[in-house]
């Protein structure tokens, strides 16, 4: 018998609150579970949307992918950065697989899947996608389609996240879903689907929108204000949504869930360009005396050595001799400074002078290859207890609104994973198990053997 | 999209068929309707018996035009591959056919008895094997072949790329990604999405 898998992606679902905190109010996905294996799922570094998905569905690591976040170095110069889109997706996907073995695949709204490519199949692009003006679907014509079968417009993301006014924000996010799980139940319907797969990215919206209402250690947590719950809530929408999905299936469809990374409080933010400053290896033209967002025409790159860029981690980039166009570090001290940088970057302490624990990583060491242009040294601070905010003038290392509007939330190494597979067909029951096992893991369950050049394992035996 | 024939000629050795599989592959990918004739499998099912003469090996060749002839009507991309030794027969498939696109594998006798993969120049050559093509047989390569590749210059990788790109420009293929990058206000958008969402 022909074997089908759907998978459902929900960019951001965390394990402390799916299968803990929230799991009592979530009959569905706790179903899937129980019957089958759930596990906490490690992701890229560093855990982000890009390239964590796309890592997902290549076992490939960001190195080898080629890039290692949203915004990457074209050349070496200062001001170059592309946006990594589906573009520059250069490895084999599951669906690549699976069409070359003639079985098509339904991709919906997984991150970096626009521009779409054509498959066999059907492929409904990202949040990626501009806007609905751009051909975000393949075939293209699928896109009036898509519009009907969501009864309503089809939300590809949410417009003007950073806004105070939560209820409409909210109300967005859940139209959004009901929607984005609408059309998709639609095309899944129309055709027999060995494999399809939908990312939804409401959860990783509501995180960052409406975690210190719900999350009682958040410093600005309110006891007993209106959006306590909203987190919460969603989650057993989606649950629901999931629910209603799964009522569509023929009972041979095999379901797995999973997160790209999952999420946790955020203390604040470490100004990543004012600590070098301080430190002496950033130097501005004219160092502002108000918060200010960093430019690269500000750097006075003759007594430059690094800066860096925000984010939910930051990226550091070194200013090397024969490299940038006005390097000042000579390549023979090039390893010297970096462990240098490092060792600062690992020493960094909160307001007390309690070290937060910050991880810096060398690309080098922790990809299988370093393809294009790499930052220097990645940095999560705080274990991602603390984002990067690139953000100059501020007068201070640490800040506790977000240099870009607020946002309570950050992104946490470990992911989410669910499959109501039978157990027995596991190799083992794991507690943690690799983002890179996912697609060798599709294959193998659709009776392909996995490519030898996937760094993750399938967990099938 | 229409269908088309892709019809690699080349002698044994020269990459016909690991060439016709990694094109069959890439267009599995881009979502179209594929099958490949290859002229070892063709030899064990649709032109089982026929032996190696002149006579015989227009027989199977017409064959093997004929089938690709009904899958590209119906929308299907044909990839053959067989060393189709003679011209003549090769024309006729062309005309038969009409959206034909022939892959002359271009290799020097010399490269490939260095290859000799199945050991069967070697046997050829000792005389074990009558009737191989290149050794005892004549090849007749094609004087207006749509796309060479030369394989004992070219990797594999590049081969392949040279044809699927011919095949982008000419039409029969739609193009594996689209060409536009995001326009300075697409990525303004895009820019203002990520950083409202704290990517950047």
């Amino acid at each position: 018998m022909m074997e089908k898998i759907l998978v459902i992606g929900l960019d951001c679902a965390t394990p402390q609150l799916l299968f803990e905190q929230f799991a009592p109010d979530l009959p569905n996905l706790r179903a899937l579970w129980q019957k089958g294996t759930k596990a906490k799922m490690l992701s890229t570094i560093p855990p982000i949307t890009v390239p964590a998905w796309t890592s997902m569905m290549t076992s490939k690591d960001p190195g080898q992918l080629g890039f290692y976040g949203f915004r990457n170095r074209a050349g070496y110069d200062y001001e170059n950065l592309y946006f990594a889109n589906a573009r520059y997706v250069k490895e084999k996907t599951v669906w690549n697989y699976l069409n070359r073995n003639r079985m098509p695949a339904l991709c919906f709204g997984i991150p970096q899947t626009y521009p779409p490519k054509p498959i066999n199949g059907i492929m409904v692009g990202c949040f990626l996608t501009p806007d609905k003006n751009a051909d975000f679907t393949y075939p293209s014509e699928l896109k009036a389609e898509l519009d009907q079968a969501a009864d309503g417009d089809y939300i590809i993301d949410i417009k003007d996240f950073r806004t105070d006014k939560k209820d409409r924000l909210l109300e967005q996010i859940y139209v959004m879903t009901e929607r984005r799980f609408k059309a998709f139940r639609h095309f899944y319907k129309k055709d027999e689907w060995p494999f399809a797969m939908m990312v939804e990215m409401g959860i990783d919206r509501i995180h960052h929108g409406f975690w210190r209402y719900f999350d009682r250690g958040h410093r600005l947590f309110e006891p007993g204000n209106k959006y306590e719950n909203a987190i919460r809530d969603y989650y057993i929408f989606v649950d629901r949504k999931i629910g209603e999905l799964l009522n569509e299936l023929d009972g041979k469809t095999s379901v797995m869930v999973v997160s790209d990374h999952g999420a946790k409080r955020m203390e604040g933010a470490i100004c990543v360009n004012e600590w070098l400053a301080k430190m002496g290896w950033l130097k501005l033209k004219d160092h502002p005396q108000n918060q200010t967002k960093f430019k690269m025409e500000m750097v006075d790159w003759e007594h430059t050595r690094a800066w860096s860029e925000g984010g939910y981690y930051a990226r550091v980039f070194c200013n090397v001799q024969g490299r940038e166009p006005q390097g000042r570090i000579p390549p023979s001290d090039y390893e010297k400074f970096r462990d240098e940088l490092k060792a600062a970057l690992e020493a960094i302490t909160d307001e007390s002078g309690h070290n937060i624990g910050t991880l810096v990583f060398k690309p080098q060491d922790i990809y299988k290859q370093v393809k294009n242009i790499p930052p220097d040294l990645i940095v999560h601070f705080g274990n991602l207890d603390w984002r990067s905010a690139g953000s100059v003038g501020t007068g201070k290392i640490h800040i506790y609104e977000n240099d870009t509007g607020p946002d309570d939330a950050n992104h946490a190494q470990e992911a989410i994973f669910i499959w109501n597979v039978d157990p027995a067909r596991l190799k083992q029951k794991k507690e943690l198990i690799s983002i890179y096992d996912i697609a060798p893991t599709i294959l193998q369950f659709l009776g392909i053997d996995p490519p030898e050049d996937m760094i993750g394992k399938s967990l099938l035996k | 999209m229409k269908g088309f024939t892709l019809w690699f000629t080349g002698l044994s050795g020269s990459g016909k068929s690991t060439l016709a599989h990694r094109i069959e592959e890439i267009l599995l990918e881009r979502g179209m309707k594929v099958e490949v004739l290859d002229g070892d499998v063709v030899r064990q099912n649709l032109s089982k018996g026929l032996g190696f003469s002149k006579e015989d090996r227009d027989i199977n060749i017409r064959r093997i035009g004929w089938v690709c002839h009904i899958l590209t009507r119906n929308q299907v991309v044909a990839i053959a591959a067989a060393i189709s030794p003679y011209k003549a027969v090769r024309d006729e498939n062309r005309r038969l056919i009409g959206r034909f696109v022939e892959v002359y594998c271009k290799a020097s006798i010399d490269a490939l008895k260095k290859r000799d993969p199945k050991g069967l120049y070697e046997k050829a050559l000792r005389g074990e094997l009558k009737n191989f093509t290149g050794v005892d047989d004549p090849y007749e390569p094609p004087e207006h072949p749509e796309i060479v590749v030369e394989t004992d210059k070219e990797s594999i990788d590049e081969s392949v790329n040279k044809i699927i790109r011919t095949l982008e420009l000419m039409g029969y293929i739609p193009a594996g990604e689209s060409s536009e990058d995001y326009s300075a206000e697409e990525e303004e958008k895009i820019k203002k999405r990520l950083k409202d969402l704290g990517y950047i």
